[in-house]
This record gives structure tokens, sequence and C-alpha cells, in this order.
């Protein structure tokens, strides 16, 4: 979740939001080697090379003090704007916080804070590559997802032949299509893509996401809940109709 | 080979114990050989429920850690033939289960039982995904509330992911849902989940359903599985479960709210 800033009216207002994120996840902490590969990535895929931002994720480096604002300054070269860093010890959010970065604590603690249950190891958790995907990938999930699993679409389509059940997650980086009922978690056009919809045959979701902009449970109209309905983005804001 | 039969829900308090000692009583009363497992290292009490608590002398433990052999671990049944109890160790780390070790005993279980019954631990860490990862079948036990039926949703997703079957792409766990502490009444009142709500959140087969009974409080203090109580209405519910845990088609029972007549109201009193 992030914060947004809305210019009109008063200086401004907090919004929710959960935007979609590439996160670069070091496996080595040597600047040069990031180098090298970045400018190896930069030449084949330059369209993804604009400023993109990116969360340095450093949960997979056992070292405590990092070279960040080396790593930092190589990845601006390379027109990768890092806004946050993710895991690490204690110098290491130090030193974030130091060069005006965010600090995420690593994903696995969050799951856990934010989940009852945290899954254990989530199958499928979503894997922004750094690359941009070109093809369109499509997938149909058979059977019911349940409590603490994760399904994820996220270059196209996900098609659930089942029901989502609370607690689960679908995620697409398209439309998501559940022919069931929808209990969890559903999140569409996870990488920014205001035109994905949700569709569900009964209407019952925690959670409903389009582009980063979310709806929770308490929030939808009551007459909704357990009908046919299509979910799209209208302004920032959640529209759910009914489907006939 | 046997057949390996997990009972398991996440939650803790639900009926496992209760679950695998009456279908593994029932299995052996209608002549296969079965053996039930304790896997609830530290809170063992399978052999409570079994009435054989007085005749431990070595458990799973110890027969993982070669300090004796199955023959010696396991205990024989005084009222049925076929069943034997394998216990858990009620002094050990939990710990001390190691994979392999479960491995190999229920490998050698296998050559000799019809049946092997693994009564699992609550929750979804090691200890239920132990008991869990060898089972060819699944009995899900779940009561009539949301966060049971949450939970019984949880391990079914394990199942599907975290057991040998699904690890080595063989055919997935047959998994069976049995509904237990069924109280009609409570249902028609709303106070609990129906069960048709319980099947339809779970997707999978319904195997059996067993209400909210006297009987069982009763049977497992006299360390009698109630599958022996066939006056009561857990016995013949767990007896009809063990009919369709053999293929046998039977028809559901005590699942109706039964409305009782003005008089019985007036002189019979509310709520047991
Ligand atoms: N059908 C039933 N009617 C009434 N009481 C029941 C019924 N089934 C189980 N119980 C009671 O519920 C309690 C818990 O049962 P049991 O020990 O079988 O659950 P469990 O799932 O094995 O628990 P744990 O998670 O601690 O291992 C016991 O007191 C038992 O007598
Ligand atoms: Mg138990």
């Amino acid at each position: 979740m992030s914060l947004n800033v809305d210019r009109a009216g008063s200086a401004f207002t907090f919004k929710g939001g959960m935007l979609p994120m590439t996160v670069m996840e070091l496996i080595s902490a040597d600047p040069e080697r990031i180098r090298e590969q970045l400018a190896g990535k930069l030449s084949q895929s330059p369209a993804f090379f604009q400023h993109t931002p990116v969360v340095l994720s450093v949960e997979k480096l056992d070292e405590p003090h990092l070279a960040l604002e080396r790593i930092c300054a190589v990845c601006r070269a390379h027109k990768l704007l890092p806004v946050a860093v993710r895991g690490g010890a204690d110098p290491v959010k130090q030193s974030a916080w130091a060069l005006g970065l965010g600090w995420f604590p690593p994903q696995e603690e969050r799951t856990r804070a934010l989940e009852s249950v945290a899954p254990s190891a989530p199958a499928e958790a979503p894997q922004p590559t750094p690359e941009i995907q070109g093809a369109v990938g499509s997938r149909i999930h058979r059977g019911t997802v349940r409590s603490g699993q994760q399904v994820s679409a996220p270059d196209g389509d996900l098609v659930v032949l089942g029901a989502v059940n609370a607690g689960a997650e679908v995620l697409a980086g398209g439309n998501v299509h559940v022919y069931g009922a929808l209990r969890g978690r559903a999140l569409a056009g996870i990488r920014g893509d205001r035109e994905a919809s949700i569709f569900c045959h009964e209407l019952h979701g925690e959670l409903l996401s389009l582009a980063g902009n979310y709806k929770r449970l308490e929030d939808i109209d009551p007459q909704l809940l357990g009908k046919a309905v299509q979910v799209r983005l209208n302004d920032d804001q959640l529209t759910i109709t009914p489907l006939v | 080979m046997a057949k390996i039969i997990v009972v398991t829900s996440g939650k803790g308090g639900v009926g496992k114990t209760t679950s695998a000692a009456a279908i593994a009583t029932g299995l052996a009363l209608r002549g296969n050989k079965t053996v039930v497992i304790d896997f609830d290292v530290g809170l063992r009490n399978l052999d409570l429920i079994m009435g054989c608590e007085r005749r431990v002398v070595y458990d799973l433990i110890n027969v993982i850690q070669g300090e004796a052999g199955l023959n010696q671990a396991m205990i024989r049944d005084k009222r049925v033939d076929n069943l034997h109890i394998l216990p858990a160790s009620q002094t050990r780390d939990k710990d001390a289960l190691s994979a392999e070790g479960v491995e190999k005993v229920l490998d050698a279980l296998s050559k000799d039982f019809d049946y092997v019954i693994c009564d699992s631990p609550a929750g979804i860490e090691r200890g239920a995904q132990l008991a869990m990862y060898h089972a060819d079948e699944a009995v899900v036990v779940t009561n009539p509330e949301v966060s049971s039926v949450r939970d019984s949703d949880r391990i079914l997703g394990l199942l599907s992911s975290k057991s040998r079957r699904a690890e080595q792409n063989l055919d997935p766990v047959k998994e069976h849902l049995l509904i237990t502490r069924y109280d009609p009444e409570r249902v028609s009142d709303g106070d609990m989940l129906n069960l048709e709500d319980i099947q339809e959140i779970l997707a999978i087969n319904l195997i059996g359903l067993i209400p909210e009974s006297e009987a069982v409080l009763r049977a497992s203090n006299q360390g009698v599985p109630v599958t022996h109580d066939m006056k009561s209405d857990a016995g013949q519910a767990y007896t009809d479960t063990v009919s369709r845990l053999l293929g046998e088609d039977v028809p559901l029972r005590f699942h109706e709210y039964q409305k009782k007549g003005l008089l019985s109201r007036m002189f019979g009193g509310g709520r047991r």
C-alpha cells in the first residue's frame, strides 16, 4: 500500500492504494555486477528503463552493511528509480532512510502480520520480473482456490473455474474471472492496467482491487452481495454492476 | 498395501481423535486389519479414548529412534481383534518426529495392515504436515462454525500442495468431509452453519455427519470408542461413515431438526 497525494481542493488528501511495483531482488551486493547486468538488460528492453520506480529487495542477501548509495547510483544511471528498500538488518534500514528511501519489512514478516495464518510458502507468489513481458500470459485454474493459497497471472487474464474462498488471493495483470463464488481477495490490473475488470458469479469478496484502487467487503453495497457482477474502474472508483 | 488415511482439521478440539478412534474401530469391526497412530506428540490422548493408556510402554518416537520395535510399541485392542494402537510420546519433544522416521514406520505398517489411520495434531505446522504427508485419503473433520470451516479449507490447500501425492505428481489425496458436533436445532436457529453451506464452501465429498452427542463424552470417559455404542446416535453415525469409506451408499441421518411438539416442549424441557 502507498500514499497518494491529490492536489485538488485542500492541500492534499491521503489515499490508500496498491500500486504495481517492480521488485528488484538483489542476489549480489556488488555494485559492479549489478551494473554489468543492468547494462545488458537496458540494451535488450530499453522501454522498461524509463525512470521506472523499483523497490530494492535485499532479503536474499546476508550482509549487515550494503553499499546502498552506490547501488542506487548504478540504478539511476540505468534509468531505474529506487524508491524503497525491502528487508535487511537495522543498518540497512538506517542508510535507506538517510538516502531518502522508504523501508519495508521483509515480505515474510509482512504477510505474517497481515494474515492470522501465514501461507507457509505461497506456491505461486507474484514475481514481477524486471523484463517487460510482451506476450499475453493468461491462465486457467481449475478447482477451488483455498484459504492461504495464491494464484496469479501477472501477464494476462486469470480464469478460475471454481470458487475463491475466504483467505485466498487471486491476482492478474489483466482481468480476473471467477466462475464461482468470490469470497477471498481479487486483484486485477496489478501492473496498472486501468481497463482491467473483475468478473464473478457470486460476490462476497474480502477485497476487490483494480489497478491499485480497492474496495473492502464492508464498502460494498450489501444489495450486490451474492450477485453475479462485473467490477470496473471509473475515475479511481470501483464500480460494481450486476451481470444480466 | 495399506490405505493410509489421515484425520485432520487445522483447528483444534473439533473431534479428530474421537473420529480417528471411532473410524479405526469401525474398520476393524468390519474385518479390516487396522492400526491407528497418534501423531500428537506431547499431548497424546488417543490411548485414553481407546482405553489403553495403562498398557503403553513404548511409543512412536521410541520406534523412530530405534529404541523399540514396532511390535513392541503397538498395543493390541482388548475389544476388537484386528485393531492396534501406536501411541504418541507424552514426554518427548515433538521435534523428535522426523520425516524419514515417519516414512519408515508407515512403510513397515503398510505391508501388514489394510488401514493405517493417522490422528493428526491441530494446526498447520510440522506435526500436522508430517501426519498428512503420506496419506492416500484424508478425513477433514469440521465443526459447523466459520473458523473451523476456514481452517479445513486451509488444510485442504496444504493437502493439494504439501502431500507426497502432490509432490510426486501422483493421483491427488482423496479428500472426505466429516462434519462433527452438528446440532440441528442450533443450525435451524441460525447459531451454526448448515450442512449445505459447509459443503458449498469446502466443495469436497461428504463422508459423514456426526451429531453433537452426550454419548461421545461418555465414551471417551470410559475409554471405549463410541462406535461400540450402537444405541447412540453418534455410534450409528460413525458406523455409517465407515460404511461410506468402504464404498457403500448409505443415506445421511441425524442432520434434520425434529421440531418438538407442543406437549414435549411443555413437559420435556428446552435445550439439552
Ligand atoms: N460429536 C460430538 N459430540 C459431543 N462432543 C464431542 C463430539 N466430538 C468430539 N467431542 C468432544 O470434543 C472434545 C474434543 O474432541 P477431540 O479430542 O476428539 O478433538 P481433537 O480434534 O482431537 O482435539 P485436538 O485438536 O486437541 O487433538 C472432546 O471433549 C470430545 O469429547
Ligand atoms: Mg486430538
